[in-house]
């Protein structure tokens, strides 16, 4: 317990030291955004506050994404492949061709990512060995890192029966942990989700569960989006909703027919609800 | 070859006399015509957004009225079939204007066709060796009967028409065959057209078997009905006379045909509406209207309700026979099936959409001036394919009889 | 037929490359007119039908392109019927067409099933949360009109039908069914709960999915035994090798057996010109899938064949954010599609009607 108390102080310490660096850097941003003439044209991709794609034009009329003028999420895809990556190692897409599953890296989205395991853990973990949370507590916000991470404050996902070093690594912070307590790159979490949902990783594996652009064929060149793109690993289940996925706001309804003033009617019933 | 040269022109000279009151009447039916011109222009120019028809409920005013029409062409045979295979004495007097009719109502199919298609400019794609000949497709079928009949009918009328100019004695040995095909021809433009719309799973409401019968049966109340009222004004304005015979026994077709009518809609009602699954949707729409939309439900009911009031007086000979109360009979009868069978039974097919979209129809302006012009369209041809009909059945026009149509 | 080909080419060459390049308001048909011009008289030649009609049409009437080019189109083949030398000039036409219509370099791609391959598709109805991103998707990919000012302007492919889940509730316990004939009294709280195909399209709350709501996607589904070609007059639909049903948006008169015929209410009529703004229309076009169609033609979903014949998935596909959308090779063991079908629970929407479609909707 002391331990955890000493870690946790140390980790408010260098959070609050973060936060700073951080809202300086969103200070610096804004003016240049508002000094540009057009700004850039930004859309989410799966949801909101996960990756995001910067809209430009690849060919005269022809750009990489088009996004929606109503929601901002990706309408279109003119480059399937923009700003990818390999995908690395992958247990079970080992016979795709060399460099044909892509994913977008998620670590530069993560601004936090290059400091974690700098500026405050650095190297540092608790001394207990698995790095398991004592049977007889209970997995605690860290103020500060509620602070930076909303969704600690109300943190979900397996229902108080892990907690951060369940995933995250305990000593190497700007990764996460897989089976072997190997670290695994964030831009490959489905290394260590597939460790509790294996039917889950087995169906995403075969292009059943989750999201994949670009060339349909079994072998084609392909983006992966992985499991965080589209899930917030923090808030999987959104609380009372208990679904995967965040709400989001729908694109616009279509076009009413002619001879149609509004489509109220489409809420009545034709047999009446006894 | 002289024979024919003054054949044309002594038909055409015919025609093209007349009363003021003829004059009149076909004066105000071209300016109907001019109109229906422009707003065809407006159709093929702009699209049929011009008209209420949306991707919903794509089959409006033009193809219920096209159904219609297919009905009145298969009606004449209700003159022509008693005067052939019955040898009934005053239908044979008039069945050449029988098939008068079916040639009339068959070319304003064909404009109603013009009418419906997004791309008329294209209609010859349906025509080989230019275009393909789809014998899967109904539509196909369709387009071949209807021509086909308005052959066959063209070739018995103006034959017999021709006979009568001539004096020559008509040729049994194939004209007969010919009236004959006629007979079972005009069956089969009405039965394909009913498998146009009952065969397509997609839209309940039309799919059963109950459809060739229900259309052939109204068929054969309308297309009779308006032949009685073309007869009386016949006998009203013209020298020729009409034969009682002939407009009793079409009224008495009228009347059963029109009660068969009835009874096979109320079949489908019970059967519809006991079980009420989703497939009735569309005759709830009909009847009572659905998700609260009720645009057709006056319709209907006002169908019903002259249909089975032209029923229930057409019974009693007190009023069949009356000619005075007859011609009103036969608009009632008339205008009640135009409803339930053109817009009553094509709208409510396509509500709500195979995937349950409810939206309503309303004819736009356009939609509907076409249509009147169409229908001017067909009073003008009638009229001038009657008045040639009559006179040279009242030999007013005779080979070698030029000179008493010019003193006339 | 050698020269033929060459003529009926060039003008593309020549015209199309510099579309790009002129500033967005000079007018682009300008410079595509005069080529044009001098490439009919050129062709005056050719004893292709379709060509003689357009050198007439210029001699006769005016040098307008796009009025020579839109004649000659009106004598073209039925697209299965052409031979390789009229495809290409059939291509050439409308791509001259369009390039000058839309101010940029369009192509239309010509490109023929691939051997090997039956497109399948798959929707997790499941995960679907009703945000019609697909819709829009589709909209941007196919170059459908997008008017704003007048009903039926606007054509989209995908409908997403909203569904409620419905509830039981004590309080509708007294009530009977058959109600009023005395047969039976309570024991029967009727919900719409489950009731497909009675749902609403236009729904629009701040957020979906909601809580109260499934929804289920419904577009052109390919069918095997498809009803609307069956009952099309003029065969200008048709399926294809790889498992798509297609449109020849020029053969096509407009009779909508079509959108009659079909039981998924997938197919659309252009009921007026098509509004399509230079800067949205998409280039990369297909002759049998998303170049620009014309007023009075019926369009539907052909699983965006100027990208799927080049491998690449359709544009739904891509853009859906859950993933429900799935797509692929229905003969490789290997592609998605057939992994759904040998391991979840598949079903056909109105599969009574054996129209067979190859969009299977599954659950997890």
């Amino acid at each position: 317990m002391k331990k955890i108390a000493t870690f946790a102080t140390v980790l408010a310490i260098c959070g609050g030291g973060l936060y700073t660096v951080i809202a300086a850097e969103n200070a610096a941003e804004q003016p240049a955004t508002a000094a540009a003439p057009a700004e850039p044209l930004v859309c989410f991709e799966s949801r909101k506050g996960a990756s995001e794609v910067t809209q430009r034009d690849l060919k005269p009329g022809w750009p990489n994404v088009k996004c929606s003028p109503t929601t901002g999420a990706a309408l279109w895809y003119g480059d399937p492949f923009d700003g990818t990556v390999p995908m690395g190692k992958m247990p079970g897409l080992e016979n795709l061709p060399e460099g044909h599953a892509l994913v977008k890296p998620r670590s530069e989205k993560l601004a936090l990512m290059p400091l974690c395991g700098t500026s405050c853990h650095n190297g540092v973990g608790p001394q207990f060995t698995p790095p398991t949370l004592p049977k007889d507590k209970k997995p605690t916000p860290i103020p500060t890192m509620a602070g930076m991470v909303p969704d600690l404050a109300n943190f979900q996902h397996g229902r108080d029966r892990i907690w951060c070093l369940d995933c995250h690594h305990a000593t190497k912070r700007n990764m996460l942990v897989d089976n072997f307590g190997d670290p695994v790159s964030f831009d490959q979490p489905q290394l260590l989700c597939g460790k509790c949902h294996g039917d889950k990783l087995r169906d995403w594996r075969d292009g059943i569960h989750g999201k994949r652009i670009g060339e349909f064929a079994s072998d084609g060149k392909k983006r992966w989006f992985t499991c965080t793109e589209c899930h917030n690993p923090h808030n999987v289940q959104d609380g009372l909703r208990n679904k995967g996925f965040i709400q989001l706001q729908p694109e616009p309804s279509p076009q009413l027919p002619k001879g149609m003033a509004d489509a109220s009617h489409e809420k009545l019933h034709p047999i009446p609800q006894h | 070859m002289q024979q024919l040269i003054s054949f044309t022109t002594d038909y055409t000279r015919y025609i093209l006399k007349g009363g003021v009151k003829f004059y009149a009447w076909m004066a105000s039916l071209a300016v109907l015509m001019v109109g229906m011109m422009y707003v065809f222009y407006l159709q093929n120019t702009d699209g049929l957004i011009v008209t209420g028809m949306t991707s919903q409920i794509h089959d409006g005013l033009y193809f219920a009225n096209l159904v219609f029409l297919v009905g009145v062409a298969a009606g004449a045979v209700t003159i022509v079939f008693p005067a052939y295979a019955y040898h009934h004495e005053g239908m044979h007097k008039v069945a050449v204007l029988g098939e008068m009719l079916a040639i009339t109502a068959v070319i304003m199919v064909m404009m109603f066709v013009f009418a419906h298609m997004g791309r008329p400019d294209r209609l010859w794609h349906m025509v080989p060796p230019w275009g393909i000949y789809s014998f899967s497709s109904m539509l196909g079928w369709d387009v071949m009967v209807l021509n086909g009949y308005l052959i066959l009918n063209a070739i018995c009328g103006f034959y017999y028409l021709w006979c009568k100019y001539t004096g020559n004695p008509i040729n049994q040995k194939w004209f007969l065959p010919v009236v004959y095909l006629a007979i079972v021809w005009a069956l089969s433009i009405h039965t394909v057209t009913a498998f146009l719309i009952s065969t397509m799973p997609s839209r309940p409401m039309w799919h059963h078997s109950m459809m060739p019968i229900r259309f052939i049966s109204t068929a054969f109340a309308a297309g009779p009905a308006l032949i009685i009222l073309v007869f009386l004004i016949i006998r009203k304005n013209t020298k020729f006379w009409i034969d009682d015979s002939a407009i009793n026994l079409l009224s008495t077709i009228v009347t059963w045909c029109l009660g068969i009518a009835i009874f096979l809609t109320m079949s489908e009602v019970v059967v519809e509406l006991y079980a009420r699954t989703e497939h009735a949707n569309g005759l709830y729409y009909l009847m009572f209207g659905l998700h609260g939309l009720t645009k057709l439900v006056p319709w209907f009911w006002t169908s019903v309700i002259l249909m089975i009031g032209s029923f229930l007086f057409l019974i009693f000979p007190a009023y069949r026979l009356n000619y005075k109360v007859l011609p009103i009979l036969c608009v009632t009868t008339f205008a009640g099936i135009w409803i339930e069978k053109g817009m009553g039974l094509i709208v409510p097919g396509f509500i709500p959409t195979p995937i349950g979209e409810v939206t309503e129809y309303y004819p736009s302006f356009v939609e509907v001036l076409l249509t009147i012009g169409i229908w001017a369209f067909g009073f003008f041809i009638l009229t001038i394919l009657l008045k040639g009909a009559i006179g040279i059945l009242l030999g007013d026009i005779k080979y070698g009889g030029s000179k008493a149509v010019a003193t006339k | 037929m050698a020269i033929n080909e060459k003529t009926s080419a060039d003008p593309v060459r020549q015209s199309a490359p510099a579309c790009p390049a002129q500033p967005a308001s000079a007018d682009p048909s300008q410079a595509v007119l005069k080529t044009t011009r001098r490439d009919f008289l050129k062709a005056g030649g050719m004893l292709s039908m379709s060509s003689l009609m357009g050198t007439a049409a210029l001699m006769a009437q005016s040098d307008d392109a796009h009025a020579a080019i839109e004649w000659a189109e009106h004598f073209q083949k039925n697209y299965r019927l052409m031979t390789a030398e009229e495809k290409a000039e059939a291509k050439a036409r409308l791509e001259r067409r369009y390039s000058g219509e839309y101010g940029k370099e369009v192509t239309v791609d010509t490109t023929e099933a691939q051997p090997g391959v039956l497109m399948g598709y798959a929707l997790n109805i499941r995960k679907c949360i009703g945000c019609r991103r697909c819709v829009h998707a589709c909209v941007a990919e196919n170059n459908q009109s997008r008017g704003k000012d007048r009903p039926g302007e606007k054509i989209e492919w995908i409908q997403v039908l909203r569904m409620e889940r419905g509830k039981f509730e004590q309080e509708k316990m007294n009530h009977g069914y058959p109600e009023g004939l005395g047969i039976q009294v309570g024991g029967n709280a009727y919900t719409p709960a489950g009731q497909v195909l009675e749902g609403q399209y236009h729904y629009n709350p701040e957020k979906v999915p909601e809580e109260d709501a499934t929804y289920m996607p419904i577009a052109c589904m390919q069918c095997e035994k498809p009803p609307c070609v069956k009952v099309c007059p003029v065969r200008t639909t048709y399926r294809e090798p790889d498992g798509v049903v297609v449109i020849d948006y020029n053969w096509c008169i407009g009779c909508r057996m079509c959108m009659g015929a079909c039981p998924y209410w997938a197919r659309r009529l252009n009921v007026t010109n098509p509004v399509l703004p230079k800067e949205e229309m998409n280039p990369v076009t297909h002759y049998l899938g998303n170049r620009p169609r014309m007023r009075g033609v019926v369009e539907k979903c052909h699983w965006c064949l100027q990208r799927s014949r080049h491998g690449r998935y359709p544009a739904c596909v891509e853009v859906c954010p859950v993933g429900a959308r799935k797509f692929g090779n229905l003969l490789d063991p290997e592609s998605e599609v057939s992994k759904i079908l040998a391991r979840k629970n598949v079903f056909r929407l109105k599969a009574e009607l054996n129209t067979f479609p190859k969009f299977f909707y599954f659950y997890d």
